[in-house]
């Protein structure tokens, strides 16, 4: 049993992401989802949970958490870990060893357990998890998908009694997202307490016994997943909550006729080290489209947009610019790539010096009025990493407008956004496809693609079979391409 | 487990690793004159070839070969303070050149889980074993940093080659050391929470699912690297030659 009694907690330096008056218990067995907007505590509260505050994240903390009557702040961390495993956002870097098996084993190594029990317990979870084809292989060529599988095998060989999950879909495409659901079931089934942390509701709604809503750091309201089913679209946006239900989520009934071709590709051949990516890819792509781009991971997405970016170098065919042939060089100049990671492209100590960055004679009223545009005036003095990831990913926007390209990739550019981001960067999408840029984005998001998309590509061994447009006519096979399931699960 | 590491390639234990490190240091040291550094250098590389880091070592010796070359020229034919100038500088290399390449097969072939447990086995504290654990592991992630910083900066038109940095050289640095400390440090902070929270800190000592001993291979190496510090220092002595 997990007990919170009157628990407060405020990070040291920092205003987001405390609690107040926290009362909550969970009884042994439960599945409960917490969510809400970011920065309304739901990280916080795993935290309490597994130890980490107080322990590594510093921070004032009242009131006390009790784990089956101990209070967790006087356990050791390493005691802690035996009850209560961890699952985090990020699979890149939720690892310490090199290779999946001693990364399975790492948990149970440090509880000492002796090696001929240790090759036993490993067996046992690749069989349970069904993670025979990620045995023995190097962690840096799994995909986030398989990356997350491993994170779980690792925390589930140590068997804790409490799971915890901090958005462990962030970063998953949607068959991971299906998997990740059977992992959990699994441990449900086997009477684990399971507590998520999540802004993607829709997988949970079936797991979940209680859904805890926080907002600013308080539990706002409890709900059963039948009474959470009830809210209407409107409350629960107004609540900054995702889909519960992917089924009641509709493309737009029409789009506007495609405007004529600026980007065109003829029989472009993509390959990696001497292997064939993508072969043969015709396309074209009108000022102002905004193509959303699906396919597994591996299927060629990230060669793809390395490639249109002009930042691919092996590849045949032809690509053109209003019907002119246009080379690398000349695409990397026209192109500009939102990476999901936007950390990589700050490189200056403010916003203002970030947007003039590189540029030789940088023209201050332009730079002026990009900053207004996109809201970011406020913050010109500020430290780029100081920023919120929504407006980090606005100010790598300002750098490409400023720079004057127009042809722009975002990759998952809503991966762990809650309601209200998700919105706001599909208004950014908008205006910038009002100005006439090219968008492409790489997403798995399909409440996103819903919303800002007017067609979807979709890469497949190493083709592209489909070309979808992003209306109700095409329901059916949007629904297929991003395996929203035919609502019979409920 | 074993099929993969055995296949072919020297396996060795990293305690017998860390020790052939502390050899290495001290033959650099006591290198009587440049042959002998290549000598080091070129034992090195056949350590490195059997444990499959064939591509790496070719690399290393044809660039101190390189650099050796270059070393007798400005002996024979430079004067004054540029002669000076540049022996200092050379002199430090050749000091480091053999470790650095050494450390560098000791890095890549060492798995995290097998340095801890010898770690432990040799009874190092663990508030010394843990951040060089999370060295070790951070290595691998920069490779992949590399690659995202260098399309960033394609992107804002820095290139990233030698030409770039020669030309502009504060930019460049700026655009690769800034999104790498930032990602460097975020990384160490999961890193350390994922071993935290999966119990790292615990004072009994860790098991390892990959048995470590030293076999014969290590006390070969070993004996190797012994005799070749004793025959340095036999030269050095005046016993020999």
């Amino acid at each position: 049993m997990i007990e919170f009694e009157n628990v407060s907690f405020s990070y040291t330096g920092q205003e987001h992401g405390g609690l107040r008056d926290i009362n909550l218990k969970i009884s042994d067995g439960e599945c409960v989802l917490f969510c809400g907007r970011s920065g309304c505590g739901k990280t916080t509260i795993t935290r309490l949970v597994n130890g980490l505050i107080p322990q590594f994240y510093q921070g004032e903390l009242h009131g006390r958490v009790l784990v089956d009557g101990q209070e967790i702040s006087n356990i050791p961390m390493y005691q802690i870990a035996a009850k209560v495993g961890s699952v985090f956002q990020n699979p890149r870097t939720q690892f310490f060893n090199v290779d999946t098996d001693s990364e399975i084993a790492f948990g149970i190594e440090n509880e000492a357990r002796p090696p001929k029990k240790l090759a036993e317990r490993v067996e046992q979870t690749t069989e349970d998890l069904h993670i025979q084809k990620l045995r023995n292989r190097n962690i840096f060529e799994l995909s986030g998908g398989e990356k997350q599988k491993i994170a779980f095998a690792s925390v589930y060989a140590m068997n804790p009694q409490i799971y915890l999950l901090d958005e462990p879909s962030s970063n998953l495409d949607m068959t991971s997202i299906q998997e990740l659901k059977e992992h959990l079931r699994l441990i449900k089934k086997q009477g684990k307490t399971v507590l998520i942390a999540e802004h993607r509701l829709y997988y949970l709604m079936e797991l979940a016994d209680r859904i805890v809503y926080l907002e600013k750091g308080e539990i706002k309201g409890i709900y059963t997943p039948e009474e959470f089913w009830q809210l209407s679209e409107p409350d629960r946006e107004h609540m900054g909550l995702r889909a519960v239900d992917l089924q009641a989520v509709f493309p737009p009934k029409a789009h506007l006729p495609a405007p004529p071709p600026v980007l065109e590709l003829r029989n472009v051949t993509l390959r990696y080290k001497k292997q064939t990516i993508l072969h043969d890819i015709e396309l074209s792509a009108g000022k102002g489209e905004v193509i959303g781009v699906v396919g597994h991971n591996g299927a060629g997405k990230t060669t793809f947009s390395r490639a249109l970016c002009g930042l691919h170098k092996d590849c045949d065919g032809q690509f053109l610019w209003e019907s002119e042939p246009i080379e690398r060089k000349e695409r990397l100049k026209r192109s500009y790539m939102v990476m999901q990671d936007v950390n990589y492209e700050l490189f200056a100590d403010s916003v203002e010096a970030e947007c003039s960055f590189g540029i030789r004679n940088p023209d201050q009223t332009l730079v002026n009025a990009t900053l207004e545009e996109l809201g970011l005036t406020p913050y010109r003095e500020r430290h780029p990493n100081t920023l919120s990831g929504g407006q980090k990913q606005r100010v790598a926007v300002a750098v490409s407008m400023i720079c004057g390209k127009d042809l722009l990739v975002f990759d998952e550019p809503t991966s762990g956004l809650d309601f209200d981001s998700m919105t706001q960067v599909a208004g950014l999408i908008q205006r910038l496809s009002d100005m006439g840029k090219v968008i492409f984005i790489v997403t798995h998001d399909f409440e996103f693609v819903c919303r800002t998309c007017s067609r979807v590509l979709h890469f497949d061994e190493g083709e592209m079979p489909d070309d979808v447009p992003v209306t109700m006519d095409a329901l059916p096979k949007l629904r297929e391409l991003f395996s929203v399931s035919d609502g019979k699960e409920r | 487990m074993s099929g993969k590491r055995h296949k072919k390639e020297l396996w060795l234990d990293p305690r017998a690793k860390l020790f052939l490190i502390l050899m290495c240091v001290l033959s650099s040291m006591f290198a009587p004159s440049l042959a002998y550094q290549f000598i080091l250098v070129m034992l090195i590389a056949i350590l490195g070839a059997f444990c499959g880091k064939w591509k790496y070592v070719i690399k290393a010796v044809c660039f101190y070969a390189v650099i050796c070359a270059l070393t007798v020229w400005i002996m024979a034919e430079m004067t004054g303070t540029l002669r000076t100038m540049f022996i200092a500088f050379l002199g430090l290399f050749h000091k480091v050149y053999a470790c650095g390449t050494l450390a560098g097969i000791v890095l890549t072939t060492t798995k995290v889980n097998e340095f801890l447990s010898a770690m432990n086995r040799v009874r190092a504290p663990k508030k010394l074993v843990i951040p060089m654990a999370v060295m070790l592991r951070y290595i691998p992630t920069i490779q992949e940093d590399w690659r995202y910083i260098t399309d960033a900066m394609r992107m804002r038109d820095v290139s990233p080659s030698l030409a770039g940095f020669l030309t502009h050289p504060g930019m460049t640095v700026e655009c690769i050391y800034v999104p790498l400390l930032m990602a460097a440090s975020k990384a160490a902070d999961d890193l350390s929470v994922a071993s935290v929270t999966r119990g790292i800190e615990n004072p009994n000592p860790r098991t390892c699912l990959v048995q470590i001993k030293c076999g014969i291979s290590d006390w070969g190496v070993m004996a190797v690297a012994v005799a070749y510090l004793i025959f340095e220092l036999c030269v050095r002595g005046g016993v020999i030659g």
